[in-house]
């Protein structure tokens, strides 16, 4: 098949397969990203954010109470002195403030603390002081270390948006195939995901997907390779494709999964984690800087990818 | 195998037995001589029912000699219509053509539940254009029946189409889902179709054909054209079934091609039991002509 339109391809080098290159590589920048953490005064936050400034990854401005933000310090045994600290009355008050850091340039990155995560978004979100890029579609992807799969496994969005409209799905896709592209994939396959690759009028979703895939083939996400509706074996299984006799593109191969609803999604990713071993490294896409939102459930090694990830995408 | 010219379909039908075309209301002097031409060709076998004297006085005053053709006399164009179909689903004959006979009336005819001529599936029109600066037929369609097809139409629509080429001999013929442009936009609903269809037809849903779309007039038919926009397709410019959105742009692209072009065109009606040659009054002697010869090479 002869390609008609011209790619411009970025010279990386060889894609990152596992989460430890990515930290690897955001070390070896030897930039300190400075983030700023709202309400930052739980074990959990202190905890990640400690081992990515004494690793040499960030500096860190601990916006809250700073009485709070001491005791937490000093009952994890962890140096306050490491931190700027912000005094900040409530989690509504630290997340403007952090957010104020953001966007007047005296941080790089803006990361979630103890604060809900809806007043956190809220802040983010606001339209004349918030984070948001015009227009842009706030999502979230994160980037999956499994163990038994042979390369990283991006999917989206597990965790913002609870039933995207095909407008949101194709922000999704983008964001996905820019953090793919930051570690080194620069011709991502992507699987938009289904019950079946069939196309059906019960699931809405894989009229959704036929039209992303003739955007994606009309050039519209850059150098995508883009198939869906696929179910999870046809995306990621070679041998799945063999006995079903299925003719795709991603050929078994994904890079992307984007999912249909948060609700498949989500439990996706935290089966695999439970059950598989995976470790993630997640972000809020649509932002004009990084944003990190974790779960406190999340391993100490999944929140120290997450900050990492920020630091690469920033 | 694909066909480059009307002519084309001479070849096709020289190598089957020849077929009975049964023409209802037969009171009718442009389809009457576009009939016996074909029948003087050694194309059809005509079979024509209706008012017998009005025949001979058409063809008398015609100079179309009609000695040795049958004619069954029934001056009741209700009853004549009937009498033709109820020949073509007894299997007596292999075309139906539409005489002096309201369009309606007919189709009313064609689609009786007791001895109509009904498949199950939808019926479709598509017609076959030879235009000079193509490099060979273009098929389109539905120019004339379907007004706004639904998602599910367009398919029906399409495996009429797709088994009717497949009839002439076409093995995977190339469609496009024509849209006003090649890019999928929301507010342009024929082009989330023709994405749509493109994917069933990956998926197999769609089977015999290789479908791609939303391409733009331009790309569907010029490789040129393509070229300039960068579209990778097996098909654009080199299609050879055009599937309108609607049947305002289907139309408009049959008569601008016929009046601007001076494209030759041949169509039929699709889905039914048998072929049904259903010109209109407009179209030339020649296009009743290739619509009956069209009706021979698919039956």
């Amino acid at each position: 098949m002869t390609v008609y339109f011209s790619q411009q391809l970025q010279a990386n080098s060889l894609p990152m397969i596992r989460l430890d290159e990515m930290v690897k590589k955001v070390l070896s920048l030897k930039k300190r990203h400075r983030i700023a953490v709202a309400w930052a005064q739980d074990a959990n936050t202190v905890g990640a954010i400690n081992k990515a400034v004494t690793d040499g990854l960030a500096e860190a401005i601990m916006v809250g109470s700073s009485a709070e933000i001491v005791k937490t310090c000093k009952n994890s045994g962890i140096d306050p002195g490491l931190f700027r600290i912000v005094d900040s009355e409530n989690e509504i008050t630290a997340s403007a403030e952090a957010v104020r850091l953001v966007r007047s340039d005296e941080a790089d990155i803006l990361m979630k603390g103890l604060v809900g995560t809806d007043k956190f978004l809220k802040a983010v979100m606001d339209k004349n002081n918030g984070l948001m890029l015009p227009g842009a579609v706030l999502s979230y992807v994160c980037a999956l270390d499994i163990p038994s799969y042979h390369k990283l496994l991006f999917i989206t969005d597990p965790a913002v948006i609870p039933f995207p409209s095909l407008e949101q799905k194709i922000a999704m896709a983008r964001y996905a195939i820019e953090m793919a592209g930051r570690f080194g994939i620069d011709q991502p396959r992507l699987a938009l995901i289904g019950a079946s690759e069939k196309m059906s009028p019960h699931f809405e979703s894989s009229f959704e997907y036929a039209t992303m895939c003739k955007m994606a083939l009309r050039g519209e996400f850059n150098n995508c390779i883009m198939d869906g509706p696929l179910d999870v074996f046809l995306a990621c299984d070679k041998k799945s494709i063999e006995i079903k006799g299925v003719k795709t593109p991603v050929d078994g191969d994904a890079d992307i999964l984007l999912f249909p609803s948060l609700e498949s999604s989500n439990p996706f990713y935290k089966g695999l984690m439970l059950f598989a071993g995976a470790e993630l490294a997640g972000l809020i896409r649509g932002t004009v800087k990084p944003v990190v939102v974790m779960s406190r459930s999340e391993s100490e090694k999944s929140k120290y990818y997450c900050i990492a990830l920020a630091c690469l995408m920033s | 195998m694909v066909l480059r010219s009307m002519s084309d379909l001479k070849g096709i039908v020289a190598g089957k037995p020849r077929k009975k075309l049964v023409l209802a209301a037969a009171q009718d002097q442009q389809s009457l001589g576009a009939v016996l031409r074909a029948w003087n060709d050694n194309i059809i076998e005509p079979v024509l029912i209706g008012d017998n004297d009005r025949i001979q006085t058409i063809c008398a005053e015609n100079g179309y000699n009609i000695s040795g053709l049958r004619i069954i006399h029934e001056p009741d164009t209700d009853k004549a219509v009937e009498m033709a179909i109820k020949m073509l689903s007894a299997k007596q004959a292999d075309v139906l053509m539409k005489g002096k006979v309201g369009t309606s009336m007919l189709l009313k005819s064609v689609l009786n539940k007791e001895w109509g001529l009904r498949t199950g599936n939808l019926l479709s029109h598509i017609a076959l254009f030879e235009v000079e600066t193509y490099h060979k037929l273009i098929a389109v369609t539905d120019v004339a029946m379907n007004i706004a097809p639904t998602l599910k139409e367009k398919i029906a629509i399409l495996n009429n189409s797709v088994s009717f080429l497949c009839k002439l001999g076409y093995v995977m013929p190339k469609v496009a889902v024509l849209g006003a442009v090649e890019m999928v936009n929301e507010n342009m609903e024929a082009t989330l179709d023709a994405a749509l269809l493109s994917k069933m037809n990956q998926r197999d849903q769609i089977k015999n054909c290789i479908i791609d779309g939303p391409l733009a007039f331009d790309n569907a038919i010029s490789l040129e054209s393509a070229r300039q926009k960068g579209i990778r397709s097996e098909v654009a410019g080199d299609t050879d079934l055009l599937l309108m959105p609607d049947i305002e742009v289907g139309n408009v692209l049959y008569k601008s091609l016929v009046f601007f072009a001076k494209a030759k065109v041949a169509s039929i009606i699709l889905g039914a039991l048998v072929p049904i040659v259903l010109t209109s009054r407009s179209d030339s002697e020649q296009a009743k002509y290739d619509s009956i010869l069209l009706s021979a090479a698919a039956s």
